[in-house]
């Protein structure tokens, strides 16, 4: 930097030297120039002027060749050292006085011109022509030297040297202090620049000395550097955040670069392996925290992926398996993302520690595992209680009704057998018991009837009750076809449901308005679909004996009869059955009656989703 | 008519005795061999046990076959009648109290011919009983003997 400056400095200077050295040296050779030339027509005047005044003074002695006073008359040039000699011709040309008066004459030149002056090789010639009224009488020659010359140019060689030495120094003096305004501020926003690039101080300023181009320069350094200060402390505070992020994750992250060394690694990647970050950075990844029996998966993916760019691995959650410093193997849930985009790729994986995870797993599942076991021993008790409940409905089936069968089978016997010992009452009695035992039989089918229809699984389908409700109509009317009964069915009476089941509660409610009508001598049964708002209700009615409100409540329990069996026939099990059928359907059941004018009995379906 | 046996699996002696006189009251003559339990039934078609020196060629008409039984229950009996070549194609009626739908499904699943439940009611009893003689015994063809046949 220093040569630098000093030539910044050198250059300033050596520019303005060389500039004001030869503008001086081209000054002072136009004036020695103008001088020389200048001086030489001066001396020639001047001799011309004394030689002039000579001729005048020489006419006389000139036009009477009078020798003496020519002589004399030349001597008075002694006065002038310069003149070297000197000659009067006549006007023949010929030499007939000489300065100095023991000159040869032949050294004088012949034939000597009218009137002029010459420079030779270092004198000075004139020829002044000696003339009385416009008469020429001769010619005056003299000969001077050139010494005068040389001592001016010695005189300006000193003047010009030492003006010009002079000049240098004033020149390096000025242009020394006038360099410094152009050369200080570069110099000193170079330091600025040294200080910066040394130590990194964006705080640094360039001081602005003026408001030229440099003060300009100055200015856009400053803000620049500014711009720069900014830009580095977000840099800073963007890392600084950065760090902490990373230093506060609960994930292990690490970078990896191309070759699979480790570039960045997290404290919690630290806690994660066991290893310190300086021993980790710079290590091979494979080797620090892959178990063996999996680097060389790990290493020909990351090949194939150098290779193809191409990967199934990369922004995924992946469940793998890592080593801890001890060697110590955990599962690890590992995302692994591709950081620079453009170059040689780098890779940051974030790591987690799923062991926890995993156990919780394994536990969700056992416990998961002894759910369900528990619901299959539940299903199995389930179902094992169901099988009782079925043994126990085999067992009512079968071994109540074969003792019932042998009180009618024998008294049955006994009435044959004994028919000619009994009397009329004993036969009464006999019949009565026979009669007691088949309808037990009838009850003990019903209850079953019953139970079962809870038990059965229920279909969900379209039933035409219409359909129905006429084939049941019809099959009553084949029992008793005398019987005068107006029979209505409306059309298009289609509901979800279970066929067989919505039979069985047709055929006992349809079933029981045949029975209860059957003492009149004419008869009407309806089924009929009442509207109210968005709701169906279905309605059996007939106009026969009917019921007391006072016991409605009564009537859809189970065994419990509003009538006497005398009256009419049946075991109080039908309209239970009817009820149990449609709650099953998810509906309701309810009846209006009047004694002697009829019964009728509603219900709905689909009310709500059946339990 | 007289080689016509009936075999009656019966293990409850009033249901022995009606079902007798309800066939003595449908002038059947054909023989009734009466057995009371499982077992015994077995023993009896396929001449094991007291019945080994029986010559099981000679098979009955028709099998009434009772549910409930002692020792082997009637459905076991009908798989061992089903799955023995001499008494493949015997005919057997299951004649019983129970209705249950398990019974019945497990009866035709066996492959029973028919199966009659017995009503509580003795005339009732005594009109299928005759029903029952008339078309097993006397409408109904048998399968050729076992003996040709298989």
């Amino acid at each position: 930097m220093a040569s630098k400056s000093t030539t910044i400095t050198t250059k300033v200077m050596s520019a303005i030297m060389v500039t004001s050295i030869t503008v001086l040296l081209f000054t002072c050779a136009a004036f020695i120039t103008y001088e020389f030339v200048s001086f030489r027509s001066t001396m020639a005047r001047s001799l011309e002027t004394r030689a002039d005044i000579l001729a005048a003074n020489a006419t006389a002695a000139v036009a009477f060749r009078n020798e003496l006073d020519a002589r004399e008359l030349l001597a008075s040039l002694r006065k002038d050292p310069h003149i070297v000699d000197a000659c009067l011709y006549d006007k023949d040309g010929r030499v007939f006085a000489t300065y100095p008066e023991t000159a040869p004459p032949a050294s004088f030149p012949t034939r000597p011109p009218r009137q002029g002056y010459a420079f030779e090789s270092s004198h000075l010639v004139i020829f002044q022509p000696v003339v009385q009224e416009d008469r020429w009488l001769g010619t005056l020659y003299v000969r001077s030297d050139l010494l005068a010359i040389n001592e001016r140019y010695r005189l300006y060689a000193i003047l010009v040297l030492s003006i010009l030495g002079g000049s240098i120094l004033l020149a390096f003096a000025l242009s020394n202090s006038l360099q410094k305004r152009i050369s200080k501020p570069i110099l000193d926003l170079a330091a600025v620049v040294r200080q910066i690039s040394e130590r990194r101080e964006y705080s640094a300023r360039a001081e602005k000395r003026s408001d030229d181009e440099l003060g300009f320069l100055t200015d856009a350094f400053n803000d620049m550097l500014a711009q720069i200060q900014q830009r580095d402390g977000s840099l800073r505070d963007s890392e600084a955040r950065m760090k902490a992020i990373l230093d506060s994750a609960l994930d292990g992250v690490i970078t990896m670069d191309h070759d699979g060394r480790i570039s960045a690694f997290n404290p919690a990647a630290e806690r994660l392996f066991g290893h310190a970050r300086s021993t980790a950075v710079g290590a091979v990844l494979a080797d620090l925290i892959i178990p063996p029996t999996l680097r060389e998966r790990h290493s020909s993916g990351v090949a194939r992926y150098l290779a193809t760019m191409q990967s199934t691995v990369l922004d995924k959650r992946l469940e793998l398996t890592a080593m801890r410093s001890d060697g110590f193997e955990f599962p690890a849930e590992v995302t692994i993302t591709r950081i620079s985009q453009e170059g040689p790729p780098t890779f940051t994986g974030f790591i987690r520690d799923i062991t926890e995870r995993k156990r919780a797993e394994k536990e969700i599942r056992e416990l998961n595992d002894q759910l369900e076991q528990r619901v299959i021993e539940r299903t199995a008790e389930l179902e094992a209680s169901n099988r009782e409940l079925e043994a126990f409905s085999s067992a009512v089936s079968h071994d109540l009704r074969a003792p019932l069968r042998s009180i009618d089978g024998f008294s049955k016997a006994l009435l044959d057998d004994g028919r000619e010992i009994l009397d009329p009452q004993c036969q009464g009695h006999l019949t009565r018991i026979r009669a007691a035992s088949q309808r037990m039989g009838l009850l003990i089918d019903d209850l079953l009837n019953l139970s079962r229809l809870s038990r059965t699984e229920m279909r969900r389908e379209t039933v035409d009750l219409t359909s129905l409700a006429r084939q049941i109509t019809a099959e009553l009317k084949q029992t008793q076809l005398d019987r005068d009964v107006i029979v209505t069915i409306e059309d298009g009476l289609i509901v979800e449901g279970d066929t067989h089941l919505l039979r069985v509660a047709l055929e006992n409610l349809l079933g029981n308005a045949w029975k209860y009508t059957s003492k009149h001598p004419t008869a009407r049964i309806e089924l009929v679909r009442a509207n109210t708002g968005a709701e169906h209700v279905y309605l059996v009615r007939d106009d026969g004996a009917g019921f007391d409100m006072a016991h409605a409540a009564l009537l859809f329990r189970p065994f419990q009869r509003l009538h006497r069996q005398t009256e009419f026939e049946g075991t109080g099990v039908g309209l239970a059955t009817v009820q149990r059928i449609i709650h099953r359907h998810g509906g309701r059941l309810w009846a209006e009656g009047t004694v002697d004018a009829g019964a009728a009995f509603y219900f709905t379906l689909w009310d709500r989703e059946p339990a | 008519m007289n080689d016509k046996t009936i075999l009656l699996v019966e293990d409850n002696p009033d249901d022995e005795a009606l079902t007798l006189r309800a066939f003595a009251s449908s002038n059947l003559v054909n023989e009734v061999v009466v057995v009371r339990d499982g077992q015994e039934a077995l023993d009896y078609l396929l001449g094991t046990g007291p019945f080994a020196s029986r010559d099981t060629r000679i098979q009955p008409q028709i099998v009434l076959l009772d549910l409930n039984l002692p020792k082997v229950n009637g459905i076991d009996v009908l798989k061992r009648i089903r799955a023995d070549a001499r008494t493949l194609t015997l005919p057997v009626v299951i004649l019983t109290s129970s209705t249950q739908e398990r019974d019945r499904l497990a009866a035709y699943r066996g492959f029973a011919n028919s199966y009659i439940r017995k009503p509580v009611d003795f005339d009732q009893f005594t009109a299928a009983v005759q029903q029952l003689g008339l078309y097993w015994l006397v409408l109904n063809q048998p399968p050729p003997t076992a003996t040709t046949g298989f």
